[in-house]
């Protein structure tokens, strides 16, 4: 990482990633992603088919109401936006801790 | 409802699912005819093609038969009705809908069940089915999309707030709902298009919640009254509120007015720097007063300029006079 390379922030990171807790995207999920995000200075976006909301706005990400099976894309843009799409696709691999 | 890439499309199943009851519609032909989809708003009255003229028939269009078609149809001898409605059910059409619930001849029926093109019955005039129907496919394919953002309605005025999070958007929106204005959705704001406006509502039948940083969620209708909510608005003016930057060219007297394209549909937007201890609300009350004053043809700005005009040449006037004066 080298953060003075300007063309690595240049563009964003996508991802999809897959819900695989059986609960799906509830309150304290939601929450856990939010507070990792807003940690990161880059701007943090959540689509699921047609809706595309701010990933740390906790009433965006709970609209999403993404169930357990769903899809959905994490884009992230800026300066430290590979740590971010880490630090979150990690906590929806461990399932939020449930189970 | 599916979108595909930008092609939004509606199977006739679903349709005859979600409006059967509003349009009073009757299939008349075999279940498994209704197995197309529609990918337009448009209809179509089809009585041209039915007499033959099969140049620019379109056929991907849902096609309404009134009264005029089953007339002509009925006036035409068996022979001739066959072979023309042969000419037009070959193509692929995804439904027709006879109005006026309307007997239709023996032979449609027939050859849509051959083709597998479904027949609807409605017992609603043509008028009225025509409008119906063109309202619920219009809403099925405008553009949409959700944005990050709070939607007030300050005196009538449709007001989308954005910026970044944590710039205080439902706080700003909690203080207008306090002041009595009224909440349409915090934080995600579903936008739609139609025909030259936009309408703005929550993308979920939850309710009103917000959220208040360091509170938690509120719910807005319970806490206020019902009166502090609405469902839907139309967008009249966007507020993008920023921090305030000491070098930023913020408008200063309001004769040039910003555009936002949303949905290729151009909306005014104020650029509102803020900083602590400003009172937001007032402000965006103020942005209302305005915009609806400039809708009654008033506009502050343009007045007071004209006025200072007007000075300034009677001014210099006095002054050319004082110096033609021989002294």
């Amino acid at each position: 990482m080298n953060p003075n390379n300007e063309l690595e922030y240049e563009d964003m990171i996508r991802k999809t990633i897959k819900i695989i807790n059986k609960l799906g995207m509830h309150a304290r999920p939601a929450t856990m992603i939010v507070k990792a995000a807003t940690k990161y200075r880059s701007e943090f976006k959540i689509v699921k088919s047609d809706m595309e909301i701010n990933g740390k706005s906790i009433m965006g990400v709970m609209t999403l109401a993404a169930e357990y099976g769903s899809e959905l894309e994490l884009i992230a843009d800026g300066v430290d936006e590979e740590h971010l799409i880490k630090e979150i696709s990690e906590m929806f691999a461990n399932k939020f801790g449930e189970e | 409802m599916l979108k595909v890439g930008n092609m939004k499309k509606i199977s006739v199943k679903e349709l005859y699912e979600l409006k059967r009851k509003e349009l009073s519609l009757t299939l008349i032909t075999h279940p498994k005819t209704m197995q197309g989809e529609i990918t337009t708003s448009f209809l179509n009255r089809p009585g041209l093609a039915l007499a033959g003229y099969m140049d620019r028939f379109d056929y991907n269009r849902i096609q309404i038969l009134g009264e005029t078609e089953i007339s002509y149809l009925q006036s035409l001898s068996e022979e001739v009705l066959y072979s023309n409605l042969k000419e037009v059910l070959v193509y692929d059409i995804p439904a027709i809908i006879i109005s006026k619930g309307l007997s239709v001849p023996k032979q449609i029926e027939f050859l849509a069940n051959e083709l597998m093109i479904p027949i609807f019955l409605s017992r609603l005039s043509t008028d009225k089915l025509f409008n119906s129907l063109r309202i619920f496919l219009q809403s099925i394919f405008a553009d949409s999309k959700t944005i990050h953002g709070t939607l007030v309605d300050v005196f009538g005025v449709g007001i989308l707030l954005t910026g970044k999070s944590g710039i205080g958007k439902s706080e700003c929106a909690l203080e207008l709902v306090e002041r009595g204005q009224r909440l349409i959705t915090d934080d995600v704001v579903k936008i739609t298009s139609k025909e030259d406006t936009l309408i703005g509502s929550a993308t979920n039948d939850y309710g009103h919640y917000m959220e208040v940083r360091g509170i938690g969620l509120i719910d807005v209708a319970k806490m206020f009254g019902i009166q502090a909510v609405r469902m839907s608005k139309r967008i009249d003016v966007q507020i993008e509120l920023m921090p305030w930057k000491d070098n930023m060219d913020y408008e200063r007297i309001g004769l040039s007015n910003n555009f936002v394209d949303v949905l290729g549909i151009n909306i005014p937007i104020i650029y509102l720097p803020i900083s602590p201890g400003k009172n937001v609300a007032v402000i965006i009350e103020v942005v209302a007063m305005n915009h609806i004053s400039k809708l009654f043809g008033y506009d502050a700005a343009k007045e007071y300029t004209r006025k200072l005009q007007i000075d300034l040449k009677r001014k210099s006037s006095i002054r050319e006079k004082k110096l033609d004066e021989p002294e």
